[in-house]
């Protein structure tokens, strides 16, 4: 594992200073979709998985999973819709 | 994206620019240790989620016994769920940023 000193963060000169924060951007939103997908998995393996039988995803799980995830997105945009709508 | 970059699994081009630069710079040390720290959250949170539901799923009051096969196959099970939720979730996003939405 690497480490820095908090020194050296100071000493960093503007190049570096605007990689790090191009990185931190980039990083940022992958870590925001990763969190999305945390968050979907857990609410559909609840809905479309009912029973543990095997290792395997039957083909109407996996119908059910992509489903529930654009049902999820849909009902997202409406309720931000809905939102809008009523300011 | 594939559940391996979760676990920090670099993506040949980010190995590339690695190692092409001067891989010891204080800048480089910085991002590995954002990426290493973000991939340990993700981790977290992976292996809390997937106890909660095998959890759910597979065990039940009194608790006497472990069912440890059913946790391997829940295990398994969600891994998948993981990935077909990740296809579906970047396919709307790529479909909404072609189509100007975002």
């Amino acid at each position: 594992m690497s480490s820095f000193s908090p020194a050296d963060l100071g000493n960093l000169d503007d190049n570096s200073k605007k990689e790090i924060a191009t990185f931190l951007e980039a990083e940022n939103s992958k870590q925001k979709v990763q969190l999305s997908i945390h968050q979907f998995t857990n609410t559909c393996f609840k809905q479309c998985v009912p029973s543990i039988n095997n290792a395997d995803l039957s083909s109407q799980e996996e119908q059910c999973l992509t489903n529930c995830v654009n049902r999820f997105l849909d009902t997202n945009i409406r309720i931000v819709k809905g939102l809008q709508s009523i300011q | 994206m594939a559940l391996s970059s979760i676990f920090g699994g670099a993506t040949p081009s980010q190995q590339q620019t690695v190692n092409s630069t001067a891989a010891n710079s204080v800048t480089d040390k910085v991002k590995s240790q954002i990426a290493q720290e973000l991939a340990v959250a993700n981790a977290t949170e992976l292996v809390n989620k997937v106890t909660d539901n095998c959890f759910e799923k597979c065990l039940t009051s009194p608790y006497s016994n472990n069912n440890e096969p059913c946790v391997d196959q829940c295990l398994a099970k969600y891994m998948r769920s993981w990935n077909v939720v990740s296809r579906a979730y970047i396919a709307r996003i790529q479909q909404a940023s072609t189509s100007g939405e975002i």
